[in-house]
């Protein structure tokens, strides 16, 4: 039971550090093609998904077994 | 912050008495971030809380080793099923390693298996089996012998119908999909196939039940292992489907978004990716299960039925069941149950399954017979000595899945970087695609190219459709599968293959080290040699006419051994046991002595037959003036080949000499003349001095001699060479050169018998033939050549395909590779290197391939002759 609420509690504060930054790391995506360049609305909106998706795949486990390390105090 | 302490209880094994505890808990006590250490005697337990900040439960074991106890370890194998890549192992065994009480964890893809060693009571088995299934995996305990065959067969089969299913479901709709994509193009064909398969709409319908079907398996272990901080193929796979279904219903929903117009669809891309995907899983459930073909074999053998003798009455029983003690009845062409004496009876026994000996081996009352077996000829009833858990075979059977279970150090690395690479190649992912949507697009797009092996011209595609296509390529074509799997399904049929051949690898990593030995030292005696001395000469003298003058009698060569036999008959001196054996041998009568005397460090006078014998060496011949000037010449021959000469003076003449040796073993120059042609240089250590230890090297063909070094010496001796950077094994008996094997980069115990959990050293050769040393190192030889050669492909695929996937070369040739070519290519690679490391069991060793009767040969027969020719 204790194990299963660690691991809650490692999920919710990961959440909170790697979806403010794939959702930067998206924002700044859309920011670059919308004053750089003429892209299609379709190109700027799919790209920003597209970055923002990869950059959660890569910080989730990243960040999630950073905090689970701390959690378990190594 | 506060110290968050926890409580913990150690279970400690060798504390005998209050200074024991008192030991253990000043231990416990220095470490740095302990405090309430309570040692408990009659519990054997150490209480205590720690800061897991500052220290680990490995500190604390380390701790209580150094002051002399230990903390009992126990050792777990876990089968775990979902496992696909290098990077799964990495994961499960980090889910593992980081349970409080897991020491260490150790995970083969190829037998889908965990090793935990564990403290038990720290941590419980059902923890462990949760961490494997929080990360993704599913996990439960791995049951021994038959049952584990039957369920890892039953597994294999299921995983082999899994994935045939969804094979079927997503390549047969698949083609499908493909016909009604490319309708346009069908030509004449177009008659047999209804125009409506190629609106979008019904591709789209039939490409969603592949990808939320056989596909939904990966997107759902992907998000598993995502939510628990790791990423594994799956994940992968999950995005380049996910990827081209979305292209797919946004250019369906949105034509004019940039992804090829309304000209194109990419639900094709979806649905053979994903069948191409299924298609790599499913070939490789099929091969993976062949590479561990020899593990099954040796299961297999395992006899399910006894025949009990209880109660004079024959009872058929389950083999498992019998007990030590009972009569077993075998009869023509059964196997044999269990290990045991035979007590009545006589037969041929086939060993080869697990000796390699390729002779039925022939058994009378008092040999031992070993469960498994095959009875070939006649009937015997036998007394079980070892059962169960205990058998030959059982040992043979874990020893070898121990090794296939371990990790040779080439793999450590290999699974480091495929572990680190899914995230390395997402990373990749975004940066392909940033720079084909910024940058590469408007510099290098050319509206006539296409994908590679499709007609598909890319002439209306859009910046983020191109981008997004390259992206996905990449993420597809980069799995690492094929590096994952290289080196163990490698180790696997290598080690299968030696146990076959009666040689058994302990770990992954003694395959390794003799692949690269540079030097191989053979213990001597037991080794090289029988170790037990026995006659190989008998001349005799011009003057043993004078004495058949003198006595009537003609003395020949039996004569004269006949004589120091019955002379020696009561002694205890090896040499003299060696002329004895040596005149039985012969058939000679050995009537008692009439008197006896023995000369200690001389030899023995005596009379037999009423004549005088006295037996002996120079000095004794020298006290009793007998003149051996005559054979002086020939006894220094005899020992310039290393051979203990003993005269024999009959009636006060010089009758002759016997020498006596410690016999080569058969086939130990073959072995040694095997070696040399591998370039390997050999070296030979005794205690003997150095004139008799260099005629025994002469004789089998040894490059170095390791002369009058003591049996505790040994070792050093081995360390001296490695010191001179050359990778040294070790051949000797597994019991007396036990720190020389373990000193030995690779230890190899020669002759253990079937006894084999007794044995130190790293490789156990079961049969007493030396030959097994070649036998070994060409299989490590072999299996490493494999675990290389796949690993280059493994490599090779990805260093070309992820520059491919990427469009590098795009600007140069205007192709580029579709997303499903991508998922097929990456289905080859891990096929061909199973395919690969499949060719292994053609493999057979020199010395089998040349196995013939060599009667003799290295087998020196006792010489008679006389000293004059006769």
């Amino acid at each position: 039971m204790e194990h299963e609420e660690v691991e809650k509690e490692v999920a919710r504060k990961s959440a909170l550090i790697y979806l403010p930054i794939s959702l930067g790391v998206a924002l700044l995506f859309l920011l670059v093609a919308t004053v750089f360049g003429n892209y299609p609305l379709v190109a700027k909106i799919g790209g920003t998904i597209w970055v923002g998706l990869l950059s959660l795949i890569v910080s989730m486990p990243v960040i999630t077994a950073r905090v689970k390390r701390q959690a378990q105090g190594k | 912050m506060a110290t968050q302490f926890r409580i913990v209880s150690l279970p400690v094994q060798g504390m005998t008495c209050a200074s024991c505890v008192s030991h253990v808990e000043t231990a416990l006590k220095e470490l740095n971030g302990t405090s309430d250490v309570v040692v408990n005697l009659a519990t054997n337990k150490a209480s205590l809380a720690y800061d897991p900040a500052r220290l680990t439960l490995t500190d604390m074991v380390r701790a209580v080793s150094d002051v002399g106890y230990s903390v009992p370890a126990t050792e777990l194998t876990l089968e775990v099923r979902g496992m696909t890549c290098a990077s799964c192992v990495a994961h499960v065994e980090g889910a593992l390693k980081e349970l409080e009480g897991v020491i260490s964890a150790v995970v083969n893809l190829g037998l889908n298996t965990a090793r935990v060693t564990y403290i038990s009571g720290v941590v419980t088995t059902s923890a462990m089996k949760r961490a494997v299934r929080d990360v993704g995996y599913e996990a439960q305990e791995r049951s021994e012998g038959a049952d584990a065959l039957d369920r890892e067969r039953q597994a294999r089969e299921d995983e082999i119908k899994r994935q045939g299913r969804n094979l079927l479901i997503a390549g047969g709709v698949g083609v499908i999909v493909m016909i009604g994509t490319f309708y346009d193009m069908l030509g004449p064909l177009q008659a047999f196939v209804p125009q409506w398969l190629s609106y979008k709409w019904v591709i789209g319908l039939l490409t969603t039940p592949i990808v939320l079907g056989p596909g939904r398996q990966f997107f759902t272990n992907s998000w598993r292992g995502l939510t628990h901080g790791v990423t594994d193929m799956n994940l992968l796979y999950a995005t380049g489907i996910g990827a081209a279904y979305g292209i797919a219903v946004i250019n369906t929903v949105f034509p004019s978004a940039g992804f090829g117009g309304e000209g194109a669809t990419f639900f094709e891309s979806a649905a053979l990716l994903t069948a191409f995907i299924i298609l790599g899983r499913w070939l490789e459930a099929l091969t993976r299960g062949r590479t561990s073909e020899a593990i099954r074999k040796l299961m297999k053998l395992q006899p399910k039925i006894a025949r009990v003798i209880r109660n004079d009455k024959e009872e058929e029983i389950p083999a498992d069941e019998v007990e030590i003690d009972d009569l077993i009845l075998v009869r023509p062409g059964e196997s044999i149950p269990v290990d045991g004496i035979v007590k009545e009876g006589y037969s041929a026994v086939d060993e080869s399954m697990l000796t390699g000996e390729s002779l039925p081996v022939e058994k009378k009352t008092g040999d031992n017979v070993i469960g498994g077996t095959l009875n070939k000829t006649g009937a015997f009833k036998f007394n079980a000595t070892r059962v169960g858990k205990d058998t030959a075979l059982a040992q043979i059977i874990k020893l070898v899945e121990d090794a296939q279970a371990s990790k040779a150090p080439i793999q450590k690395l290999a699974d480091w970087v495929a572990g680190h690479f899914i995230l390395g190649v997402h990373m990749l992912a975004v940066a392909v695609f940033v720079f084909w949507f910024f940058i590469g697009f408007q510099l290098f797009f050319d509206p006539n190219s296409s994908f590679i092996l499709s007609p598909y011209k890319l002439g209306e595609i859009g910046v983020f459709g191109f981008s997004l296509l390259l992206s996905v390529t990449v993420l597809v074509i980069s799995c690492p599968c094929a590096v994952g799997l290289a080196t163990p399904s490698a180790i696997m049929a290598g080690t299968g293959k030696a146990a076959e051949h009666g040689v058994l690898f302990k770990a992954a990593e003694a395959i390794e080290n003799a692949s690269k030995l540079q030097t191989i030292v053979f213990d001597k005696t037991g080794t090289l040699t029988k170790g037990e001395p026995s006659v190989t000469d008998v001349v005799i003298s011009k003057q043993s006419a004078v004495i058949s003058s003198t006595d009537h009698r003609s003395l020949t060569a039996d004569h004269l051994l006949r004589y120091a036999a019955i002379a020696e008959k009561n002694s205890e001196h090896p040499l003299g046991e060696a002329i004895v054996r040596g005149a039985q041998a012969r058939g000679l009568t050995l009537v008692d002595t009439e008197s006896f005397n023995s000369i200690p460090g001389q030899g023995v006078e005596a009379k037999v037959e009423r004549l005088n014998v006295l037996l002996g060496n120079r000095k004794l011949m020298h006290e009793r003036s007998v003149d051996i000037c005559e054979l002086a010449q020939e006894a220094e021959r005899l020992e310039g080949d290393g051979k203990t000469v003993m005269f024999v003076a009959v009636e006060g003449q010089a009758a002759g000499l016997i020498a006596v040796a410690d016999t080569l073993k058969e086939y130990a120059a073959e072995a040694v003349h095997h070696l040399h042609r591998l370039g390997i240089e050999t070296a030979m250590i005794t205690g003997d001095n150095r004139r008799t230890a260099e005629a025994i090297a002469r004789q089998v063909g040894i490059d170095r001699v390791l002369a009058e070094v003591l049996p505790q010496d040994k070792a050093l001796e081995v360390k001296k060479l490695q010191a001179l950077g050359k990778k040294v094994a070790m051949v000797g008996d597994g019991v007396n050169d036990a720190p020389a094997l373990a000193q030995a980069d690779v230890g190899m115990a020669i002759g253990s018998g079937t006894d084999v959990a007794k044995e130190t050293g790293d490789v156990i050769l079961i049969k007493d033939d030396i030959r097994d040393v070649v036998v070994a190192l060409e299989v490590a030889k072999a299996t490493m050549r494999k675990v290389k050669q796949n690993l280059f492909w493994a490599f090779v695929y990805n260093t070309l395909g992820i520059p491919l996937g990427a469009g590098l070369f795009y600007p140069f040739i205007s192709l580029i590779i579709s997303p499903e070519l991508a998922g097929l290519m990456m289905a080859i690679s891990s096929v061909s290197v199973t395919l690969n490391t499949l060719l292994l069991k053609g493999f057979k060793p020199s010395m089998r391939r040349e196995d013939k009767p060599q009667q003799g040969k290295g087998q020196p027969a006792p010489q008679l002759a006389t000293a004059h020719g006769d």
